[in-house]
């Protein structure tokens, strides 16, 4: 037995660190306790091959709310994203698209695949940026239960439709639609252009096993349009130094409000008594003890792994065993010996920023079916970045990593073997597809890390390998997130809290649960 | 001709429905049909010398029972449920019967999985509640979302004794499960791919969608909600085919007073300074009217009837944007006799056939064979939903001979490659070889076969895309977002001018729905 605390956290991830630094700046006594050697969860870096580092997981940042980077004085600490400046696409004919960030380049580009595009994307980016506006302020709400709201609820159910009522009828009916449209049934309406409506359409399926033509993925481009960078819609960045610069930021907050993070301290179970949550039991049987836990784990692990299901009602247990994980992502880094060349690139600067192999929405969409029956796609989508373009110092001189985040995998793919051989099977496909637009990049390879989705799960415990700790599809946002009733960051059990992605917001690196959870803890008086 | 209050465009049972409310109501209404008989999609004719076909619609199940009393239809059709309400075969040579009577379907689940078997009643029940709100809704003038009137919350007050028997928790339930997939719900529930295949089927048959799309179980519970099944699909037939129920349609509207002109073409809605004045038929004949309904599709009634110049050009713009995206074809043969299905040896075959048979073994049978439409290619294992009308109604052959009418699914309108004329022999052979692998004996029974494809559909009765629900049944396209957003209230930009079809809300299935709300907002708008 060792001393107590006000609050234990479970989980180091972003955001179990925001939630234990918003609660050490109200003066409570904190302590995070991580699973890994290192904080971050899925936000780490970490130096996989000697002097190559990589984001080895989660690696760009667009949607960090920006009262956290406030509030906890995130520059203070470390925080420094650099902006990715376009988005670059080979075709399949040899030509390119590239999406620049400079309003006049982008127009000339766009112009060369279609003059109508061109006269269409500065207005759909108003309509988004209009919609966006109109959802943001629900991202601040506490959702309440909507059958049985009780009076603070209530006030927030009245204000969300008040504020619904508030916007004009265009907004409205857009919104109506993007909340139950397919992202290529969506862009469709705006955008003729093949390849464009295809890069555009997959921030509509980051993190789903679903397609781009599958009806529901449509909200989750407005959900990737929300993100801020200084309060400028939809501009995404790196961290410099890798991605676990923010979550060192977060935690070097965190420690400085006093919270005291312990590495290497797995937490078994939750300690329940009476029906309250006094303490956690460790992995090697140590316990320690606090006024109140809340977890940063996922819905599963934090309903199903930590707790004894008869300490649950029934309905929450069987919400969380309905809630879909799926995970359908996989990442794939690379220690290359000297830059890739694509062959359809015209400029090397756009090395620096994104390139998508996104080539047409059949391209997608193919992935997708692939996949979809518990396997990978025979030519996966993929999103590469080369932080080394813009931070060298992640390899050694002349050297670069490159990190490529790819869809789909199951997280089962029993025709292909056991675990290990999946997982070679999934990296060979997306080195072969890599290499059908980057010819040399066989020759360049120094080393390969593959995570499957069954790995990032046993890296990280997201369930499934679901990277936004469960998938952002309409039955599981907001008021369901992650069960309703059960999404206002509470528990069944007192003193027990939700503080991860599975709760609303959701995914993504954004701060958002682990803030609004430390503010209902606070709020309770815990 | 100024002695017309109302000209309704069309003569499907949507116009006919609404000409029986307007004329009940005391207006003078004349309903235009271009082809020489009433029913639209509803009709009956012999197609093959001898056998009464009923080329599109053919289930009478979803006909509202309001409807079907205010224009005293009872009286003049006889209605023939059937049972069971669907059956499948299985490729490992097993059979699932669902029948009417739960008890007995129990049975039949069984002996695939007793688990599943023990959750079917629970699974009836909660299902029945939950459709129970949705029926309401259904009934409901679809609200002008964000505002609602006084006059909506009144009207949505009927909702209030279903949602209150539906209890607290379950409401929650239903606003969880109603943008899930199919697949999902039924995935929450059961392991039998058999049922979960029979169940999802009726869910997809409308819509382009496969069971893992989104949005499938709002079709479901749609279906759910105005079955006269009190299950998942509706299993009814009309004595002597569809068309027979149309034409007492036609009857009713005439005993109060309407005129129906058949083989006479609307060439054009005429509108002066906003207010639509009537409307200018093919043969240049132009008919008065202070207003006018039109059965037909959005398309057809804004982008052909109407000049543009009287909408918005964002109206016109939703109008484009509307989705058909029709993906089934129809097709009836004449047979000799009944098909022998071996998964039915030992039972009594003719007890389950007078059902719809539905090949669809599985959810992801299903699925697969939607993944071709997104491509643009036709299904190569095809969903058919089979009903051979004759075994529960003999006067529609000779005697000993037997009809059989198909939904195949997917063909999807839009083709990668080739063209519809090419195509049609290619999917004839597919619906025949894939039925023959269910019931061997079916080819050497027939005696002629038709086949409708999506472009048949749209040329023949004017459904855009072959689409038979003037518009995709998916949730972007329902309630205050049908036809189009801001014009769900069945009227349009143009004064005096509504729509009263299956493209407006609550959507396809001869409901009578869609007709019996325009014809309430119409005389709203009059008093």
């Amino acid at each position: 037995m060792t001393q107590s605390y006000d609050a234990i956290i479970i989980g180091g991830g972003h955001n179990g660190l925001t939630c234990a630094a918003y609660l050490a700046k109200a003066g409570r006594k904190v302590l995070v306790l991580e699973r890994r050697y290192l904080v971050g969860g899925a936000a780490v870096t970490e130096e996989k091959f000697p002097g190559f580092k990589y984001s080895v997981f989660s690696y760009v940042v667009s949607l960090l709310r920006p009262e956290v980077i406030r509030e906890l004085e995130l520059a203070k600490h470390g925080l420094q994203i650099v902006p990715l400046d376009a988005a670059w696409v080979p075709m399949e004919n040899g030509d390119q698209l590239a999406m620049y960030a400079d309003p006049t380049s982008l127009r000339e580009e766009i112009k060369r695949h279609s003059k109508r595009d061109a006269d269409m994307i500065p207005k759909y980016s108003q309509m988004m940026y209009q919609m966006a506006n109109a959802v943001k302020p629900i991202l601040g709400y506490v959702p309440p239960n909507p059958a049985s709201p009780g009076l603070r609820g209530a006030r927030t159910l009245a204000d969300f439709g008040k504020h619904l009522q508030s916007l004009d009828k265009k907004t409205f009916h857009q919104l109506s639609k993007i909340m139950t449209m397919s992202a290529d049934d969506f862009l469709a309406e705006w955008i003729e252009t093949d390849v464009i409506r295809a890069l555009m359409g997959i921030s509509g399926i980051i993190g789903t096993m679903l397609g781009v033509k599958s009806p529901g993925t449509a909200y989750v481009l407005l959900h990737h349009y929300m993100g801020e960078l200084d309060g400028a819609f939809t501009a995404w960045g790196t961290q410099k130094g890798g991605t676990g610069g923010v979550s060192d930021a977060l935690a070097s907050a965190a420690q400085s409000y006093g919270a005291e993070i312990r590495c290497n301290a797995p937490v078994q179970q939750v300690l329940v008594k009476n029906g309250r949550a006094v303490g956690v039991v460790l992995e090697d049987g140590e316990e320690i003890y606090a006024k109140t836990i809340a977890s940063a784990a996922d819905p599963y692990v934090t309903f199903r792994k930590l707790l004894d299901a008869k300490d649950l009602p029934d309905d929450l247990v069987s919400a969380i065993d309905k809630f879909k994980f799926r995970g359908s992502s996989g990442k794939v880094n690379l220690a290359l010996d000297t830059m890739p060349k694509f062959s359809a690139m015209t400029d090397p600067a756009f090395l620096r920023g994104m390139m998508e192999i996104c080539p047409s929405v059949d391209f997608i969409e193919q992935a997708y079916d692939d996949a979809k029956y518990g396997a990978f796609s025979k030519r996966p989508f993929a999103d590469v970045t080369i932080p080394t373009m813009t931070d060298p110092s992640m390899a050694p001189p002349g050297k670069h990593v490159m990190s490529c985040f790819i869809q789909y995998a199951s997280y089962d793919m029993p025709e292909y073997g056991n675990r290990e051989q999946q997982r070679d099977a999934f990296g060979n496909a997306v080195i072969d597809t890599l290499s059908e637009f980057i010819p040399n990049l066989k020759d360049i390879i120094l080393h390969k890390q593959v995570l499957a989705p069954w790995d990032i799960e046993q890296e990280v415990s997201l369930t499934e390998g679901n990277i936004f700790a469960g998938e952002l599809t309409l039955d599981q946002l907001f008021f369901f997130r992650p069960a309703a009733g059960w999404a206002d960051f509470r528990t069944p059990i007192r003193n027990y809290y939700q503080c991860g992605s599975g709760t609303h917001p959701g995914g993504g690196i954004t701060s958002g649960p682990g803030r609004l959870g430390a503010l209902e803890i606070l709020r309770d008086g815990n | 001709m100024g002695n017309n209050d109302v000209v309704i465009i069309g003569a499907g049972h949507n116009s006919l429905v609404a000409a029986g409310y307007l004329a009940k109501a005391g207006r003078r209404v004349v309903v235009l049909e271009k082809s020489s008989v009433v029913g639209g999609t509803a009709t009956t004719d012999e197609t093959f010398p001898g056998f009464k076909i009923s080329p599109v619609a053919d289930t009478a199940g979803y006909l509202s029972d309001e409807v079907k009393t205010d224009l005293k239809l009872d009286s003049q059709v006889e209605i023939i449920p059937l049972d069971p309400i669907a059956s499948s075969p299985e490729p490992d040579g097993t059979h699932l019967a669902i029948w009417r009577d739960t008890a007995r379907t129990v049975k039949e689940i069984e002996r695939f999985s007793p688990a599943d078997a023990a959750k079917y009643p629970l699974f009836v029940e909660r299902m029945t509640k939950i459709a129970g709100v949705i029926e309401g809704l259904l009934k409901l003038t679809p609200m002008d979302l964000p505002s609602v009137g006084l006059a909506d919350i009144r009207a949505a007050l009927g909702l209030a004794g279903p949602v209150l028997k539906l209890g607290r928790k379950n409401i929650n339930e239903l606003l969880r499960l109603l943008p899930t997939p199919v697949e999902d719900l039924l995935n929450e529930w059961f392991e039998s791919d058999v049922l979960k295949g029979a169940l999802a089927a009726s869910a997809v048959k409308d819509v382009t969608w496969g069971p893992q799309e989104t949005g499938t179980t709002f079709t479901f519970i749609y279906n759910w909600a105005l079955s006269d099944t009190g299950l998942f699909r509706s299993a009814s037939l009309v004595k002597g085919g569809i068309g027979e129920l149309t034409k007492a349609m036609a009857e009713t509207a005439r005993g109060f007073g309407a005129q129906i002109r058949t083989d006479v073409e609307v060439k054009s809605i005429d509108v002066e300074r906003g207010k639509v004045t009537g409307v200018t038929l093919a043969n240049g004949e132009s008919i008065q009217a202070g207003t006018v309904v039109s059965g037909a599709s959005p398309r057809t009634t804004f982008l052909e009837l109407l000049d543009a110049r009287y909408l918005d050009t964002s109206f016109v713009r939703h109008v484009h944007n509307i989705k058909y995206r029709g993906s089934a074809s129809r097709m009836h043969f004449a047979l000799s006799g009944l098909p022998e299905f071996p998964s039915l040896a030992g039972a009594e075959t003719d007890g389950y056939l007078r059902g719809p048979i539905q090949i669809a073994p599985s959810i992801n049978y299903l699925q697969r064979a939607f993944d071709h439409t997104k491509y643009g290619r036709v299904a190569s294992a095809p969903y058919l939903d089979i009903v051979i009308p004759t075994v529960a109604d003999p006067s529609l052959a000779p005697s000993g001979k037997h009809i059989m009418s198909v939904t195949v699914k997917y063909t999807p309108y839009a083709l990668r490659d080739g063209d519809w004329a090419a195509k049609g022999p290619e999917i004839a052979k597919l619906v025949v070889d894939t039925i023959a692998e269910y019931a061997p004996n079916f080819p050497g029974l027939i005696i002629d076969q038709m086949l409708l494809t999506p472009v048949d559909l749209e040329t023949v009765y004017d459904l855009p895309e072959g689409n038979v629900n003037h518009g995709e049944m998916t949730l972007d396209q329902f309630f205050h977002m049908r036809p189009i957003p801001g014009y769900a209230r069945y009227r349009t930009p143009v004064e005096g001018m509504y729509l009263c079809g299956p493209g407006c809300h609550p959507g396809g299935g001869v409901t009578g729905l869609p007709g019996q709300n325009a014809a309430r907002e119409i005389l709203k708008d009059a008093k």
